[in-house]
């Protein structure tokens, strides 16, 4: 079969089960909704409940999903390419401890600042993944003509475990209550109750994309090694850099949005592989309409397995994670 | 022509690797690089490719300096295989070959029927296309290296109008059950500036493997003029393949001349520090017998 | 593969290992042994049963408290020992305490507490009803039990007399936040059904929209506030936590988002940024008269 169509059923297939989920996922909740009255709009939206919950609580929160999820898994497709070690993940980098920095000293210190309507914890987290990405990029950068995936590997590896001692030396600082948020804002959440931090990651999220669009076939390659790569004509510390910026700004747009939900950047791109084959140009779309389909559906299962009681979206991608995990790693040889 | 004029190269500037070195590689020619272990071939080899420039003296591609043409119109003209590929994802054989038609596509283009039909021909004359559809993760030694080697011929393959129409006109049967004759996709005369360059292409190879990827590399030489350069440090692949050898001991030019002049007992002696009888085999072939090893350098 | 199966025996091993180890920790440690004579130097690690020692009489003989201590103004001048999650046992022992009151999770320092042979006073957050409980204990053990007991029936006589002023009051529905992100609507915190907060509130006469929720904090969704259309927001912190006055407007206004909610419409939102609130001590009967005064402002003069 020829690589368009392929392409083309590839993304319709995916495309109608992230379309279907996205459409059930603000209808299932907690509480029952009356839809035709959430559609009502003769009834004026200040006093109706039933339109608020759709439109202010679970609308916001599926779009929140669906876009974390896109950018989680696109970005864990883009890292294991460029790394090119299948069990990377859109965390092995730094981004996303980068960003929990971020957020911790934002709870710890009660900043109060507003960029955008968005408020300090997701700006902080934001700022922390972009100096995340600063940092490892230049020491990557300074020890190597080019860019040295090794080197780029060790200093995200080495960066994640100092912002982790960076946050526990915070913590230990902190009120209690604020150690206690810091881990909850740890498990992820998607309740944003409003459209703004999305509409704000909107420019983020659409370089991260087109980006990715051009990378798809630049993995590839990147597949065969750095210089069989470079003798097939391909750019590679040109495509090393576009593809660390660019997974790097959607981790960090991901973690500022819902938090560092885990799993997601592993979990889907080995599934979309199984099903779609290695090629990125197939492997890029699918993983972040998966992905997106993927986390909407943990997030419907964890707002409502226990209701009223809510679960953090982040235990039910790991609870379902963990054990996927090593299922794959008992089946690689 | 590919040449290199007077090349110095060192990858910490203070240590060179390479010191004057000149070759020269016509088109349809067959060059071999020969050289002990750590003498700068690969390195050679890499300056020949473009992957790294010289910081003395110039590599040229019918006259025109290598630094001065993109890496896109590079790829077109010539093509490396390294010694062994190692893939960090599941893709098959045709997946792989399709990696070579990079360099002929624009930004977002998806390869067409030419392009199948180019790699579907190289992956016949490689005689890899019963391959086609299995992970090349799961291939032997050999068969790896020739289906790199169909990778490579697809990147300096170049479709010319004719065939680009044709291939159009009957795309191949998705079934992949027939292939196109590979006698419809004969390389024109100014198809055949391609240059494949393979580095060590033997050196993992068990012996049968080692005859097998020589032979292929003969027959792409002779049938379909493909000009080519091993390095290698295998005399014996050396005297009965290359047409033109190159010895090189600590990054210098040795000896340059055919198999014949070139692989001389006292010019092997100066670059291996061994002791040689050359030997006619009844096949007419010279066969190189170490008898002993020297101090390397003396002549 | 069969390798790798192998390979994952020890690994399951340990973490069942671990899980029996963890499961082992939970000991149990004697709250009060009968004290042979009260204890004459006292530290301790909780800022509610820090007010109670005072409160009942036993403030001269302490002489250090945890780091989050702040009342009465005496401790301010003691020497800080650590808290819940970094208590310093050097410093503790170097004070030759003969009684520390910990919080019951605090198994690591009972334990060592309980080798140097120093008297040990668990204390765990719960109920209205073990405040006035635990300061009994507190009195027995401390050798003040008249005072404790004194204060406890002034506090219960305290919220019967607030029951009582609310009695025939209605009872409005109450969300009670005690933490969110500053400026935005997420990661809201209330209290749930159970604990203090949960109970101060029933005794001011609201009701709380997150009684079913078993829990002492709920982190409440949007759907959730939604949902639940409470008719009273508090908004309650430590006075150390205090909105700026300058920002308490905006504080305010990121509610405006969920306009269906009553309590937004009627504009009855309350920050009450107050310690005798958020700590279970002797002062509970003013935490509670101001939640009081916040739900029936009409009672409360």
């Amino acid at each position: 079969m020829s690589l368009q169509r392929r392409f083309v059923r590839t993304v319709l297939g995916f495309g109608a089960l992230t379309f279907v989920t996205l459409l059930l996922a603000p209808l299932v909740g907690p509480t029952p909704i009356d839809i035709r009255r959430v559609f009502d709009f003769s009834i004026p939206f200040a006093d109706n409940t039933d339109a608020q919950i759709f439109f202010i609580a679970r609308l916001p929160r599926t779009l929140a999903g669906a876009t974390v999820g896109a950018l989680f898994a696109a970005a864990g497709v883009v890292f294991q390419g460029l790394l090119r070690n299948a069990l990377a993940t859109p965390f092995t980098l730094g981004v996303s401890t980068g960003a929990a920095l971020g957020a911790v000293l934002a709870i710890s210190f009660n900043w109060s600042i507003a960029v955008l309507g968005i408020s300090a914890v997701p700006v902080a987290a934001f700022a922390g993944s972009l100096a995340a990405v600063a940092i490892v990029y230049a020491l990557a950068q300074a020890r190597h003509r080019g860019l040295s995936t090794t080197v780029l590997l060790l200093a995200g590896v080495t960066m994640n475990a100092f912002f982790s001692a960076m946050i526990l030396f915070v913590q230990y600082f902190a009120s209690f209550a604020d150690v206690y948020r810091t881990l909850r804002w740890l498990m992820g959440d998607l309740d944003i109750s409003s459209y703004q931090p999305l509409v704000a990651s909107v420019p983020a999220i659409a370089i991260a994309f087109a980006v990715f669009a051009w990378l798809a076939r630049p993995l590839n390659l990147l597949s065969l090694g750095p210089e069989s790569a470079d003798s097939r004509g391909l750019d590679v510390t040109r495509a090393q850099r576009a593809a660390f910026l660019s997974a790097s700004l959607a981790t960090g747009a991901a973690v500022t949005i819902g938090g560092p939900i885990g799993f997601i950047g592993i979990i889907i791109p080995h599934l979309v592989r199984l099903l779609v084959g290695p090629d990125h140009r197939l492997v890029l779309p699918a993983a972040a309409l998966f992905g997106a389909a993927f986390l909407v559906a943990c997030d419907v299962v964890a707002r409502t397995i226990f209701a009223p009681v809510e679960l953090p979206v982040g235990i039910i991608t790991a609870m379902i994670g963990g054990p996927f995990f090593l299922w794959l790693l008992i089946r690689r040889r | 022509m590919l040449s290199a004029a007077g090349v110095w190269f060192g990858y910490v500037e203070e240590k060179p690797v390479l010191r004057g070195v000149t070759i020269s590689v016509p088109r349809g020619g067959l060059v071999g690089i020969l050289g002990p272990n750590g003498s700068g071939k690969t390195t050679l080899l890499r300056l020949l490719a473009g992957t790294r420039h010289p910081q003395r003296g110039v590599v040229t591609l019918d006259g025109a300096p290598l630094s001065g043409l993109s890496r896109g119109a590079l790829a077109r003209r010539m093509a490396v295989v390294p010694q062994e590929t190692q893939l960090a994802f599941d893709y098959t054989v045709a997946e792989v070959a399709m990696m070579g038609r990079y360099a002929h596509l624009g930004p977002f283009e998806i390869e067409g029927p030419s392009d199948i039909a180019v790699v579907d021909e190289t992956l016949a004359s490689t005689g890899t296309l019963h391959l086609k559809d299995r992970p090349f993760a799961t291939l032997s030694g050999g068969e790896k290296q020739r289906v790199v080697i169909a990778t490579a011929l697809a990147q300096v393959f170049r479709v010319s109008s004719s065939l680009r129409l044709k291939a159009e006109a009957t795309p191949p049967d998705p079934t992949g059950a027939t292939h196109p004759d590979p006698c419809s996709f004969r390389l024109q005369p100014e198809d055949a500036a391609g240059y494949l360059l393979l580095d060590e292409p033997t050196a993992s190879l068990d012996l049968g493997y080692q005859l097998e990827v020589a032979a292929l590399l003969k027959r792409l030489h002779e049938e379909r003029g493909v000009a080519i350069v091993i390095s290698t440090h295998d005399l014996a692949l050396a005297g009965s393949l290359c047409e033109r050898v190159l010895l090189i001991r600590d990054g210098e030019v040795v000896a340059e001349g055919t198999a014949d002049e070139a692989l001389t007992p006292a010019n092997v002696r100066k670059v291996y520090g061994v002791d040689v009888d050359i030997v006619r085999h009844a096949s007419g072939r010279r066969v190189l017998v170490p008898t002993g090893r020297s101090e390397p350098g003396s002549a | 593969m069969a390798t790798y199966k192998k390979a994952l025996v020890p690994f399951l091993a340990a973490a069942l290992l671990c899980l029996v180890a963890a499961t082992r920790a939970v000991s149990t440690f004697p709250n009060s042994e009968i004290p042979k004579s009260p204890p004459s130097r006292i530290i301790s690690l909780v800022p509610a049963v820090t007010e109670m020692l005072y409160a009942i009489g036993a403030g001269p003989r302490v002489v250090a408290v945890s780091s989050y201590d702040t009342y009465p103004p005496e401790v301010k001048k003691l020497p800080t020992v650590g808290a819940l999650l970094d208590p310093n046992v050097e410093r503790i022992l170097s004070l030759k305490p003969d009684l520390v009151v910990v919080y019951g999770s605090q198994d690591d320092l009972k334990q060592q507490l309980s080798k140097a042979g120093v008297g040990i006073f668990d204390y765990r957050h719960a109920g209205l009803p073990d405040v006035t409980a635990t300061i009994r204990a507190l009195g027995d053990r401390t050798g003040d039990a008249a005072r404790a007991r004194d204060l406890a029936s002034a506090i219960e006589r305290g919220l019967d007399a607030i029951r009582a002023r609310v009695k025939d009051r209605p009872r409005p529905r109450t969300l009670l936040v005690f933490g969110r992100e500053r400026l935005s609507l997420r990661g809201i915190y209330a209290s749930g059904g159970i604990g203090f907060l949960d109970d101060m509130l029933a005794v001011a006469g609201g009701t709380n929209v997150f009684a079913d929720m078993k829990l002492q904090a709920v982190q409440a969704s949007t759907e959730q506030i939604l949902a639940s259309r409470p008719e009273v927001i508090l908004e309650t912190r430590a006075a150390n936590s205090a909105f700026p006055a300058g920002e308490r407007q905006a504080e305010l206004s990121v509610w405006k988002a969920l306009a269906s909610v009553p309590a937004v419409r009627n504009g009855r939102l309350h920050f009450l940024f107050d310690d005798r609130i958020v700590i279970p001590g002797p002062r509970i009967v003013e935490g509670t008269t101001a939640m009081a005064r916040a739900l029936h402002p009409e009672v409360f003069q």
